[in-house]
């Protein structure tokens, strides 16, 4: 060997030496990680741990496929390598203290819990289980999901039933899985046409639209120009949608009441931007022509800029309007969406429609109610064909005048539910078209046996997977 | 002002003395509390719209001249339940 082959040789060496070292130190660190304390999958490693994450962990198993099996004794070592390798997987690590255990890698990266199933459906195999992966909890961490700091929060079974009050466990929206992924945003705005908005509730205060500054003050040519700073009341065509009612408060309540601020109860959506109109009186009622100007508003207030997306509207009749029709066409037109109470007559839309529930207009969501055992209120209108969906109506605690809070029941409650879902699927995709909102929000449904024949989708709303 | 449940049926009865032109004394009345389906009592005008939350509130009859007649009331209005057809906020 001559000097400078020696030295090539020299250097190839050394490089050699070096990656095999980083390599180790890669596999000690591998290790490490895994014997942390606390539960993730292990798909959970993109970002650092949130204290949201240990209760995805519980919930989620998904990611990359590393499972934990433990196989019946008297299987031989042999079998387990015939059966791993029918599955395309490879036992990575015995557990010596552990007899039975092994640790397997799934060579297809297929999920884990299709792993786990695959293995448990083996007669040989005892146990299967994810391998979790494990953290030491911080100061911020709580064992649960985004549980908010309202203190009325337990009374929220829509949110989250935990079987309270008779309840069914889990006869909810999922809204806490939901909130893993957002809480919401002060940049989506939803338009609550109703009895108007008490926008001094201390609850609601916080998420109450105002209109930017940038914004130039509505002007209707018959109107004449409106400083429309709180919103828009359509009965005397004035600025001050005050609610005198509390339908209107409760509604946006439930939509938006603020979320995690040690106050009442929290919305849906825990930030976000309610517009209060008002087209309804002290009594709840109000006429077909102060609801069409009050969406004309929404519709010019979004062609000035405001980022309305949702309209909300807990109120209808028997009676067809073309006019109303027509004006929620135009909303559709500007990727307004529009959610509307499916009605309490207990009866079938399909055959007696409700307004505006019931016209045939693209952005139009009808919705039905619940209650707390998953079953169809018995006051709530249905129907095959026109009512989309269902979410939770009895019983539900929200914002009332005078910074008060009550349980109400109707379509009114389960149609804020569903426009804050909404809300909460722009916050996470702003871009998304009225088509695709609604297409994004019927497909994530729950399945319920007792929808079946009922409403078109079959299911109750389900924030969490609205967000998937 | 709420309405309370004497004054929404003295207010029925005057209602309908004065309709159908008979003396308030004639009229017989019986009330039972009921809760309806929507804020315009189950009983919307034409071209009312009303919020859809079920509402706690009376429901009157009235009979004279062998005839009986449904109102409807909560603490924020008073309703003439179809009434040759068609319903009546009073």
């Amino acid at each position: 060997m001559n000097r400078n082959n020696f030295l090539i040789h020299l250097a190839l060496a050394i490089v050699l030496i070096l990656i095999a070292a980083f390599a180790g130190q890669l596999n000690r660190w591998r290790k490490d990680w895994k014997n942390r304390v606390g539960m993730f999958p292990v798909a959970q490693k993109k970002r650092p741990a949130t204290p949201t994450d240990m209760a995805l962990a519980e919930s989620q198993i998904s990611g990359r496929p590393e499972v934990l099996v433990k196989f019946k004794s008297g299987v031989s070592l042999q079998t387990i390598e015939e059966l791993t390798t029918r599955f395309h997987d490879r036992v990575e690590d015995r557990i010596e203290n552990a007899p039975g255990w092994e640790s397997i890698d799934d060579l297809d990266d297929a999920e884990a819990s299709r792993t786990v199933a695959q293995y448990l459906a083996l007669p040989e195999v005892e146990y299967a289980e994810p391998n979790f992966e494990i953290h030491i909890p911080d100061s911020t961490d709580t064992p649960l999901l985004p549980f908010p700091s309202d203190p009325r929060f337990e009374d929220q079974w829509a949110l989250a039933n935990s079987g309270q009050r008779g309840g069914t466990q889990g006869a909810d929206i999922s809204a806490m899985r939901a909130w893993a992924t957002t809480t919401g945003s002060d940049k989506v705005v939803v338009a609550v046409l109703d009895s108007g908005v008490d926008y001094t509730h201390e609850d609601l205060a916080p998420n109450m639209w105002k209109r930017p500054t940038n914004i130039a003050a509505y002007h209707d040519d018959e109107l004449g120009t409106i400083d429309d700073e709180d919103g828009f009341n359509a009965i005397e065509n004035a600025s001050d949608p005050m609610d005198q009612n509390g339908h209107g408060t409760h509604c946006a309540g439930i939509i938006g009441a603020e979320g995690g601020n040690d106050i009442g109860i929290t919305g849906v959506n825990w930030k976000v931007r309610i517009m209060p109109l008002k087209f309804m009186n002290a009594g709840g009622y109000g006429t077909t022509k102060d609801a069409v100007e009050a969406i004309n508003y929404v519709i010019n207030r979004k062609k000035a800029g405001v980022n309305v997306r949702v309209i909300s509207a807990s109120w209808g009749s028997t009676q067809k309007s073309r006019a109303l029709e027509d004006v929620i066409r135009k909303a559709y037109e500007n990727d307004i969406l529009f959610v509307a109470a499916a009605g309490n007559a207990s009866t079938n839309n399909d055959r007696s429609p409700h307004y505006p529930s019931s016209y045939n207009v693209p952005n139009v969501v009808s919705v039905a109610a619940l209650d707390r055992n998953d079953q169809l209120a018995k006051f709530s209108n249905y129907g095959v064909k026109s009512v989309a969906i269902a979410a939770p109506g009895k019983d539900i605690l929200s914002t009332w005048l005078g910074n008060q809070y009550e349980e109400k029941s109707g379509t009114s409650m389960a149609t804020p539910v569903v426009s804050g879902v909404a809300a909460l699927i722009v916050a996470e995709h702003p871009r998304i078209s009225v088509d695709d909102l609604k297409k994004r929000l019927l497909a994530a449904v729950d399945p319920l046996p007792v929808l079946q024949g009922k409403v078109a989708t079959g299911g109750r709303v389900n924030a969490a997977k609205a967000l998937q | 002002m709420a309405i309370s449940k004497e004054d929404a049926v003295e207010k029925a009865r005057r209602d309908l003395a004065q309709r159908l032109n008979v003396d308030a004394s004639e009229i017989k009345e019986s009330v039972e509390d009921s809760e309806f389906p929507d804020m315009a009592l189950g009983a919307p005008e034409d071209g009312e719209m009303s919020g859809q939350m079920m509402t706690d509130g009376w429901r009157i009859r009235l009979a004279t001249g062998g005839k009986t007649f449904e109102y409807r009331a909560d603490k924020n209005q008073v309703r003439l339940y179809k009434y040759k057809g068609k319903n009546y906020r009073i």
